[in-house]
């Protein structure tokens, strides 16, 4: 449950390896000496760590577990626990995005040691970094404040929680090769209540015949959970007998926002089938796509794109496309087509891109492994506001706050794509998933 | 200042022993402890002073005694800094527990480590700031983090307060209640675990523990207690799997108090952080498995919210719990279930990969209820990880590398134990078909990190599956299409080549794969070869030579046809590096056992290099093999190139010198140091004074009181005069048993100072040091620029029987403060008169100047006997007055290189008296110890 050494390691661009920060933990390491006895391994000092790291670092001893035989890392909680903290402070030094920007960086790379002395004083992780300065603790009254709230919210109570789903899918266009498509979905929650350990009850409810919530996972503030809850699983095969809610999820909130719990859910359709279809000829590609908007979807978008990239050729020279909705943006530097598809599909709910593109540009365009020849894809991006696949909702009303002041309660939702690509059915698609094969 | 110091310290810490190798530890330690006491300096910067004492202590303390003086300093600097500066205070506490821990006093029980662990306690219990601002409470968090490391490293060191700290768990309403039940339940923990240990501890003693009672239930066996802890188990986690065995502690069913206080914890582990909840759950897992009179449903109301969670190290917990209590506390179903979630786990979308990555190693590490392997950390497959549900986790070439390869791990174990038939067959034309899709990736032109991916990929495919030829037939004949167009992989083929063949042994596979290699590369036209492919090539064909079931004829033949002036213009320009590659090949040839077929062509291609090759150094290495093959016996051919090849051959990168010099000649030219100290210096019995005053009775000398002052003076003209003092110490081994050591030649000693007052000392040597000899005599000659006791560090370069140099450590020299007294330096022919009356002058000149002279008066109860005793014991080659003349003793310690103390000893009426004048003050203090030390000694022997 130990830490033995620390290092913050900035890989920029063009491998330039440095090590920003280092923190040793001498008396962990002291107790690896004597665990470890003559099969001990010293830490190296930050002076070869990085070229051993790149080539081979061969620490092997754990301060839990007798170093031989070697235990495997499963048995080890420091795993997990070491997993956490370097998750917590990369997101402290990173933000949530994965981009850093190096002012930024730099500050908060200066704050690591008093942050270190908050978490991990002595090489045992206490906690993660906390977003923004803990505020003075101000309880004084029997209850005990939570080790993971760092204050007392005082004022209006609100409470927001916001559901987004997040659909995947891969289309193939080909009988041979069923299409794939998933969705999960995620509930925020800001909770602004009054309290040392208010109690707040958020419901997610299906409408009737949707399909069970399944995988779900909840945050470590949910003070408790129905088995049932926790039954259906993407892995099973689906039992019609299964739950399907209300899903209730009794909880403290802390004071910063939080991931309240996540799902996935089986759903019939994929909100948007493509198909898309490139034809080789001389000197150019012939290319044809369409779209179409499943009923059941409502047609008001936040925004839909379509990107279709094309790979390992010479840059695009002529393109004469036309489409029957929407506005095309042709970016010949990046060999790359935008179909700006706007806020509707057409009543119809069907739109279609046909034309050519001759690839007579004077230098070579990007390359990719995988989409060579005819493996290509159009990839989606959309956002509809104010709706899910699944169905699923939370009721206003359904959220109860135990507290002496009545909330204000904000709930909303939204369905976004991610990784959504309509395969090229005349080139070989890469296999995506294991799934298809049984 | 502050920006030198904040790069001093950071040059330490990138490189400590380079650092110090520039100065010593002694003078960096110095130089910390003086700055951190330093008002002027910030404490931003003294909070930087201490990252080195918190990361590398034992560097800078290189002995349990500087390390118990270190934290002594810092205690004082502690007391000495004002409340509010928090922080600092905080690093403090940090520095202290890191230094008294790494130099091994809190195992000793030295005293400052006791002292230290009040500091800590008082800190812990001082809740004085929870109705203000709790300010404090920074402080306090840190304490009991400081207090839960020196349990944690010296296991049972707080079992007796278990009490106490229970009391301050269970008041504590904020934030800090997480500090005190992590402490907790260390302590809780460890303290069972002492209790598994003694014989016939039972519900009583535990009662008595948890009740703070522990004067009556064991304090007796306290000690022994501690002295086991040094059995490193109690350090590391008991939960080690179904093979683990957990030390109990029988019971009965009664242990409602501790039942009680777990269920507390429990019920109050939700509001700890999720990393401090799982490791509380951890604690409290080892704590019911030594106590089997607690049921595990302890636990049970809690696992629905574990199960469900997304924080990885709470589930990792559960896991833990499951691996400890099995099916008494999970039923098959659970099994089921949280085999399942693992599953969802490893592939969940939301998660990172690394935790994915984890999850997946949890899978094939399951903690089952009834495990069928004996779990010796080789990765299994849980009986319940059907095709079906594994078949979540099938690799894709979308994964990233490390999830891809886990995937495909973890799928080939699946299908490998599902067979050919069925699903297996099915799932492993899966796992080809996937693999077939990287290699095309591959073929295509990718990224170094997929090609390095698809290589171990295609080592995990023919480690499972290697047995199934038609897969494993195909897979080479990929590998040689992918290697003629691309042939700068040609070192991942070898290396291929050779993993699959030290972890296949049975198999053939890699030799098929080399003689395939070895078709392709021979068959194709030469005429689209480039020189960067023929290089290649012949690394190729090296390993293929290596291998003596492959024939070796179209070898000899490609080598000769690229030779060959009119076949190929390849080697034309006599390229040095191309001509050794060459060589290389005919090298390994020339040992192949099928060499006496090869004899004619593989001549041909020596005597082709030897006439065509335009580079000297390659023909006459030609030559010279040539000439070997054709004198030489098969047999003494092997000989002669045996040891080059086995240099060479497989391992290429080990042809360095040093490898070339040979391990033996490398330890004979490296200093080695020793693990532990070899032998040290200790103070040798005095021998008898020659010389002393009483002894020359003669008297002569100047009559005159001040002419005798006069002369004693001009003697210091001379500046070396009397300004050494000489020490004879012993060098004797440690008694340890390390026979290696019995024996030690061309010992050279070397010293250094630990403060100013002394010079440095030059280095003495001792020719020779037998564990059966008497010891050898070491004289240390000191030349004191302040007479005051002190440390010498020491250490030795010597050489071992075995012609090995080594470098140790001794233990460190400590120089009393009367070690450094001289008789007065008088002439020899100067009797007792002479002597007096340079006392008197002294003493006059004393009482009558201030400056640097002091007069003090020291008192102490002795009876006369004792007081006779004293002296003659203690003062007598300094005794100035006649020894007969016991109403008053004049003593003069001279203390090189200029000042004396005197002593006018005499026996009043209610003590005896030391009137003490000195021409330095600064004595005062350590002749005052001095006499401290006699006199209670004194006393002691006569009560």
């Amino acid at each position: 449950m130990t830490v033995r050494g620390l290092w913050i390691i900035s890989h920029e661009n063009g491998g330039n390896l440095s090590i920003r920060f280092s923190r040793r933990f001498s008396t962990v390491e002291h107790r690896a000496k004597s665990l470890a006895g003559s099969s001990y391994v010293a830490v190296p000092e930050e002076s070869t760590f990085l070229q051993l790291l790149l080539t081979e670092l061969g620490l092997s001893d754990s301060v839990d577990v007798p170093p031989d035989p070697r235990p495997p890392l499963a048995s080890l909680l420091s795993v997990s626990q070491g997993l956490t903290l370097l998750a917590g402070l990369q997101t402290f030094l990173l933000g949530s995005g994965s981009k850093p920007d190096s002012e930024g960086l730099g500050s908060r790379l200066a704050m690591v040691p008093s942050v270190l002395l908050q978490v991990c004083p002595l090489g045992t992780p206490l906690d993660v970094p906390l977003p923004g300065t803990p505020t003075a603790p101000t309880s004084v009254g029997t209850q005990k404040q939570p080790a993971w709230k760092t204050g007392l919210h005082r004022g209006r109570a609100v409470v927001n929680v916001g559901l987004i789903e997040t659909v995947r899918s891969m289309q193939y266009g080909n009988r041979s090769r069923q299409d794939l498509w998933d969705v999960y979905g995620t509930v925020t929650c800001k909770c602004e209540v009054e309290g040392v350990l208010p109690n707040v009850t958020v419901t997610l409810s299906l409408p009737p015949n949707g399909s069970p919530l399944q995988d779900i996972l909840v945050h470590p503030c949910v003070t408790s959970l129905d088995s049932s809850i926790l039954t259906a699983s993407s892995v099973d095969n689906y039992d019609g007998s299964a739950f399907s809610g209300p899903y209730k999820f009794p909880f403290s909130p802390p004071l910063e926002p939080f991931r309240l719990c996540s799902y996935t859910s089986e759903v019939p359709v994929p909100p948007i089938l493509g198909s898309y279809q490139l034809k080789e000829e001389e000197n150019q590609l012939r290319v044809s796509v369409t779209l179409k908007l499943h009923e059941s979807i409502k047609n008001s978008f936040e925004f839909c794109n379509a990107h279709l990239p094309f790979f390992n050729r010479d840059q695009m020279g002529v393109v004469d496309m036309k489409v029957s909705s929407g506005q095309l943006d042709v970016s010949k530097e990046k060999n790359l087509l935008v179909w700006v598809l706007g806020q509707k599909f057409p009543k119809s709910r069907e739109v279609t891109m046909e034309g050519k593109i001759n690839f007579s540009g004077p230098t070579p365009g990007p390359s990719d492994p995988l989409c060579t020849k005819l493996t290509a894809y159009v990839k989606l991006h959309f956002k509809v506001p104010d709706m899910t696949l699944s169905g699923c909702y939370v009721d206003q009303h359904s959220v109860q706050v135990y507290s002496s002041a009545k909330p204000r309660i904000v709930t909303s939702r939204e369905l976004q794509s991610k990784e959504y690509y309509i395969w090229n059915s005349t080139g070989t698609a890469p296999v995506s998933s294991g799934q298809m094969m049984m | 200042m502050a920006a030198n110091w904040a790069e001093r310290i950071s040059a330490f810490s990138r490189r400590p022993s380079g650092f110090l190798s520039g100065t010593t530890a002694e003078a960096f330690l110095a130089e910390l402890l003086r700055e951190l006491r330093d008002d002027r300096a910030t404490y931003s910067v003294k909070i930087l002073l201490l990252s080195p004492l918190c990361e590398h202590p034992t560097l800078l303390c290189c002995s349990d005694s500087v390390g118990e003086e270190t934290a002594l300093e810092l205690m004082s600097v502690f007391a000495q800094c004002p409340p509010k500066s928090v922080q600092f205070r905080c690093h403090l506490l940090l520095a202290l527990t890191s230094v008294l821990i790494c130099t091994s006093c809190v195992k000793s029980h030295s005293r400052a480590s006791l002292d230290f662990l009040d500091v800590l306690l008082q800190i812990a219990q001082d809740t004085s700031d929870i109705h203000t601002d709790g300010s404090q409470r920074p402080l306090r968090a840190i304490a009991c983090e400081c207090l839960r490391e020196l349990e944690a490293c010296c296991p049972g060191l707080l079992s007796q307060r278990l009490e106490l700290l229970g009391g301050l768990w269970q008041q504590e309403t904020s934030r800090l209640h997480q500090a005190y039940a992590e402490l907790y339940t260390l302590v809780l923990r460890n303290a069972i675990y002492q209790l598994t240990q003694e014989t016939g501890a039972g519900a009583e003693h535990l009662k008595a523990l948890l009740g703070g009672n522990t004067s009556a239930a064991w304090e007796a066996d306290q000690e022994s207690g501690l002295a086991s802890s040094k059995d490193s188990a109690i350090l590391s986690s008991l939960i080690l799997g179904p093979m683990g065995t957990v030390p109990t502690l029988h019971t009965g069913p009664d242990c409602k108090e501790l039942r009680s206080v777990l269920s507390t914890l429990l019920d109050e582990s939700y509001l700890l952080t999720p990393l401090c909840q799982a490791t509380l759950l951890h604690r409290l897992t080892e704590v019911v498995a030594m106590v089997p009179g607690v049921p595990p449903a302890i636990f049970r109301t809690h696992l629905l919210r574990l199960l469900g969670t997304s924080e990885v190290s709470l589930l990792h917990a559960t896991l833990l719990l499951k691996c400890a209590f099995t099916d008494s506390l999970f039923s098959s179903e659970d099994e089921a279930f949280i085999l399942k979630r693992l599953v969802v786990l490893s592939q969940h979308l939301l998660l990172s990969t690394p935790e994915k990555l984890f999850y997946m190693d949890c899978i094939l590490h399951f903690p089952e209820n009834r495990p069928i392997s004996c779990g010796d950390g080789d990765e299994t497959l849980p009986v319940l990880l059907t095709p079906q549900l594994a078949s979540a986790l099938v690799p894709t070439v979308f994964n990233d590398s490390a999830t891809l390869l886990a995937r495909f791990n973890m799928l080939s174990l699946v299908y490998l134990e599902e067979g050919e038939e069925g699903q297996g067959g099915q799932g492993l034309a899966y796992l080809y078909k996937h693999l077939s899709s990287l290699l095309s990736m591959v073929e295509n032109g990718c990224g170094r990190e997929l090609v390095v991916t698809f290589f171990r990929a295609a080592f995990l495919f023919l480690y499972y599956f290697c047995h199934v030829e038609r897969y494993s037939n195909d897979l080479t004949k990929q590998l040689c299409q992918l290697y003629l167009n691309h042939t700068k992989l040609a070192p991942h083929f070898i290396n291929l080549a050779d993993q699959t063949q030290d972890r296949l042994s049975e198999s053939s596979w890699s030799v098929g794969l080399l003689k395939a290699l070895q078709r392709v590369i021979t068959e194709a036209p030469l005429t689209q070869l480039t020189s960067h492919d023929l290089s290649r090539h012949l690394k190729m064909l090296a390993r293929v030579a290596e291998e003596g079931e492959i024939i070796q004829q179209s070898t000899l033949t490609f080598l000769s046809s690229i030779i060959t002036p009119s076949s190929s213009s390849l080697c034309t320009g006599g390229d040095w590096r191309l001509g050794n590659e060459i060589l290389r090949v005919c090298r390994h040839l020339l040992v192949h056992p099928s060499l006496d077929s090869l004899l004619t062509p593989l001549a041909d291609v020596l005597q082709l290099l030897v006439c065509h090759y335009a580079d000297m150094e390659i023909q006459d290495h030609a030559r010279l093999y040539y000439t070997l093959l054709t004198t030489l016996s098969r047999e003494k051919l092997a000989g002669v190139l045996a040891q080059g090849m086995e240099e060479g051959g497989r391992q290429d990168k080990k042809q360095s010198l040093s490898c070339l010099i040979g391990e033996g000649l490398t330890s004979t030219l490296t200093i080695q140091q020793t693990e532990r100290a070899v032998f040290r210096l200790i103070e040798a019995p005095p021998e008898p004074r020659a010389g002393d005053i009483n002894s020359n009775e003669v008297q002569k000398g100047p009559e005159e009181a001040s002419a005798s002052m006069e002369a004693y003076r001009d003697q210091f003209s001379d500046s070396s005069f009397a300004s050494e003092i000489t020490l004879q110490y012993q060098l004797v081994h440690i008694n340890s048993h390390d026979s290696h050591f019995d024996q030690l030649f061309s010992i050279r000693l070397h010293f250094s100072l630990t403060d100013h007052h002394y010079e440095e000392l030059g280095d003495i040597s001792v020719p020779c040091l037998l564990r059966e000899r008497p010891s050898a005599i070491v004289q240390l000659t000191l030349k004191p620029r302040k007479p005051y006791p002190t440390s010498l560090h020491a250490s030795a370069i010597f050489t071992s029987p075995d012609g090995h140099t080594w470098h140790t450590t001794l233990p460190d020299i400590h120089v009393a403060f009367q070690q450094t007294f001289l008789p007065l330096p008088v002439p020899s022919n100067w009797g007792r008169g002479g002597t007096l009356s340079v006392f008197e002058g002294l003493w006059d000149e004393i009482c009558s100047e201030s400056g640097d002279s002091a007069m003090s008066l020291f008192c102490c109860q002795l009876k006369e006997a004792a007081l006779n005793t004293l002296v003659e014991k203690h003062f007598l080659p300094f005794l100035i007055s006649d020894a007969s003349h016991k109403e008053e003793f004049k003593v003069l310690f001279f203390l090189p290189p200029r000042s004396h103390i005197l002593l006018k000893v005499s026996s009043e009426e209610d003590a005896v008296h030391f009137n003490i004048a000195t021409d330095n003050w600064e004595l005062l203090s350590h002749i005052n110890s001095y006499l401290l030390k006699i006199t209670s000694l004194q006393e002691d022997t006569l009560s």
